[in-house]
């Protein structure tokens, strides 16, 4: 077993030496988790919008249900899932298990509480006045909606990263779900998770490296957005 | 941000989008194409498949999508019809699943042994055991770590069996269920400096990292037969048994069976194909 | 010639009885300045004016045709501008802002913001962001893009509160512009006084009633008894 430093060495190696298989598993992880963005932001942006302007009974309820499913283990979420998706499940037919749209809907159910939540939370900060002053303007109401997002733009952003963030670092359902297939469902934490078990320590820290600068990467552009158009006072 | 920026955004997520679904369309036409194999963590983690897989693609154009589970694990994706076809180690087992009608027919493809391995210094003095049952019931007894896959895998069933041969049930600080694939547990019983009890693929293919020493081998109560097996097509007539058929062929075919003789890890043979002779047990 | 005419306006909040039926009426180029005590209903009359809020009942006359809320609130919405006490600007220059209300060919929407930054004063600082002006600056800002909009009534909820001398006087200049423009102006106020000469009228609210303004607001030689509302709402 080499030491870190040697182990880091050949990470290193791998990852600028262009080893096309982790570069392969890098781009799974990257296009699985930004379909799942994709599909699950529209939605919980409209979620997040009812739970902060809307007036219905359950409202209180749904809230604290997106809070709670927050903290939802991922494993748990990958194993619903698991048995839904399952030819004995109820969603058998479609054959989904061990696909990338399994993960996809996998990673998808846990980023929904995450930008519903977050969202919500947001959007609720939003000057109440935005809203009237972009109708009283002459604004149609999906124009005032549009208006409401970009003043919020801030705090959607940072839900959409944080959500990036938890479904391509997460293990647990991608495993599941997707069956860590080389070249088709292994992303860059069941690699990791694989890798290290089969000892090969070079390839996991040179995955996680790349999870590493990513995270850096994502919080520094936040950072940099969010300093341009916070007002000072 | 301005006007001119969130148009390029939208665009690029526009992109992104029909990018991706084109991508799903075009995974769902190859559907027929691909083979889901569900395996042990054994024929995997040592590399076999790797070796053997781009062989059987470019000869017969299938992708073969391979799960690596435990045997149990691996038995039940085919009960349940998460997959095509299943390659495992644990007979008892197989035979059930072909009984139930959840498989077509067990097909003996390779086999090697099963080893136990530990500290350098044997502690429990297994190397002086007489059989493989001797040798466990020499660790419970002199109080040597033993660590276990405790995941129903062909191998974790195979320790089972061998402890049931005595009356034993195995339980205390000193016996470690982890729960964990083979490569995971022969980490482990490398820092606990413990006994455990491995398929040969697998310790070969470990052994450079590994402190840890065989102690106990070669009696044919560790004979370790792997059989392929196709899902039942009557149960599941849509998956792709086709695929699952050919690649049954191929590897108890001449190609497979001269791949899987001449793969070697560090110089060492790791599994003897036996596709055409009659499995032992 | 726009004339929009507002009766027998009604809105509770749980139990209290903010308006008892208000009747009110506007016309272009006609200024109206509201006071009353703080909590007495002037903002919420001003946005139920504006067609933001929904009364609990209201007919209101638009170029002579009655109308029901449901349907008249459209309407409300697209003729008159509310602004609010401090008023909101959207994140960005003060150019941003200006160009929100337009419509059209960028070309055109350029030339109208550069009319409405000259109109106001605003060329300077077109540029900056509007979290570094001062109050007085984004009143005015908001006044220009209200402008902007070519509204035929603004409404102003207490436009001069917190502001010096100067830039009162900045504001009232350019309310007196707006009358002259043909827009109906509705102003609401603790201090007439601010707004001696732009004002055609001033009226009270007080205990959800509409009256003349009472002398603690303005030297005016017709004193007016508060109405009784409960003959007010039974009219």
């Amino acid at each position: 077993m080499g030491s870190i430093a040697e182990s880091t060495q050949q990470a290193l190696v791998l990852l600028f030496g262009g080893d096309p298989d982790l570069w392969v598993i890098i781009g799974i992880s990257f296009k699985v988790s930004l379909t799942a963005l994709l599909i699950a932001t529209p939605f919980a942006i409209a979620m997040a919008f009812l739970l902060a302007f809307g007036r219905f009974p359950g409202r209180r309820l749904l809230i604290t249900t997106f809070n709670t499913l927050l903290s939802f283990p991922a494993v748990v979420v990958g194993l619903t899932f698991y048995i839904l998706l399952s030819r004995q499940g109820p969603l058998g037919e479609w054959q989904l298990l061990f696909t990338q749209p399994a993960m996809v809907i996998g990673q998808i159910a846990l980023a929904l509480p995450i930008l519903i939540a977050m969202g919500h939370s947001s959007l609720q900060a939003t000057d109440r006045r935005a809203w009237e002053t972009a109708r009283t303007l002459g604004a149609s109401r999906t124009r005032a909606v549009m208006t409401l997002m970009r003043e919020a733009r801030f705090g959607l952003l940072a839900a959409l990263l944080a959500a990036f963030g938890r479904i391509i670092a997460e293990v647990g359902a991608s495993m599941m779900l997707g069956g860590n297939i080389l070249h088709y469902t292994r992303n860059i934490p069941t690699a990791i998770a694989l890798e290290t078990s089969k000892g090969e320590f070079a390839q996991g820290i040179a995955l996680g490296l790349v999870l590493l600068m990513m995270a850096f990467l994502l919080n520094g552009l936040l950072q940099v957005v969010q300093g341009k158009g916070r007002p000072v006072a | 941000m301005g006007k001119g920026r969130m148009t390029t955004l939208k665009g690029f997520l526009i992109g992104l989008l029909s990018l991706s679904l084109l991508g799903g369309a075009f995974a769902a036409s190859e559907r027929d194409k691909i083979v889901r194999l569900a395996t042990t963590t054994s024929t995997d983690n040592s590399g076999l498949l790797g070796d053997l897989l781009p062989r059987f693609t470019r000869v017969t154009g299938y992708q073969v999508h391979v799960i690596a589970v435990g045997t149990g694990k691996a038995l039940r994706m085919g009960r349940d019809g998460d997959v095509d076809v299943v390659l495992v180690h644990a007979p008892a087992a197989e035979r059930k699943f072909v009984r139930d009608g959840h498989g077509v027919q067990r097909l003996p493809v390779m086999f090697n042994d099963f080893v136990l391995v530990g500290p350098d210094d044997d502690p429990a003095v297994v190397a002086k055991a007489k059989s493989a049952v001797d040798a466990l019931r020499r660790i419970a007894e002199h109080g040597g770590v033993f660590v276990s896959r405790g995941d129903d895998s062909g191998t974790h069933k195979k320790e089972r069996g061998l402890w049931a041969a005595q009356g034993l049930t195995p339980s205390g600080v000193w016996y470690r269920e982890v729960g964990q694939g083979m490569g995971k547990v022969l980490q482990i019983a490398d820092e606990l400096n413990a006994y455990t009890l491995t398929d040969r693929g697998t310790w070969l293919a470990y052994r450079e990292k590994s402190r840890l020493q065989v102690v106990y081998q070669g009696h044919e109560e560790l004979f370790n037969p792997y059989a392929i097996i196709q899902v039942s097509a009557q149960r599941y007539p849509d998956l792709n048994h086709a695929g699952a058929k050919a690649l049954i062929d191929w590897i108890r075919g001449d190609e497979g069976q001269q791949a899987i003789a001449a793969y070697r890890k560090s110089g060492e043979q790791l599994f003897k194909p036996s596709a055409n002779s009659v499995a032992v047990r | 010639m726009t004339e929009l005419t507002y009766s027998a306006v009604r809105k509770t909040y749980g139990k209290r009885e903010i308006l008892a039926g208000v009747d009110f009426s506007l016309r272009s180029g006609r200024c109206v300045l509201l006071c009353g005590e703080n909590g007495a209903g002037k903002s919420t009359l001003l946005r139920i004016l504006a067609g933001m809020e929904r009364p609990d009942y209201a007919s209101v006359t638009r170029d002579g045709v009655t109308r029901r809320w449901r349907e008249v609130k459209k309407r409300l919405l697209a003729d008159c501008i509310y602004l609010h006490q401090t008023p909101y600007l959207f994140e960005g220059s003060v150019r941003y802002n200006l160009n929100y209300p337009l419509r059209g060919a960028r070309a055109i929407r350029e030339s109208f913001v550069r009319e409405g930054l000259a109109w106001s004063g605003l060329d300077a600082i077109a540029d900056q962001a509007v979290h570094q002006l001062s109050g007085g600056e984004r009143q005015r800002v908001a006044l220009a893009r209200a402008w902007l909009r070519r509204p035929k009534v603004m409404l102003l909820d207490e436009p001069t509160t917190n502001m010096d001398h100067a830039c009162r006087q900045r504001t009232v200049e350019l309310l007196h512009a707006l009358k002259q423009e043909g827009v109906a102006l509705v102003v609401t106020s603790h201090d007439p006084n601010h707004f001696v000469g732009v004002a055609d009228e001033v009226l009270e609210l007080a205990s959800g009633c509409l009256g003349r303004a009472g002398p603690a607001y303005m030297d005016l030689p017709e004193k007016v008894t508060p109405i009784d509302r409960r003959a007010r709402a039974t009219a």
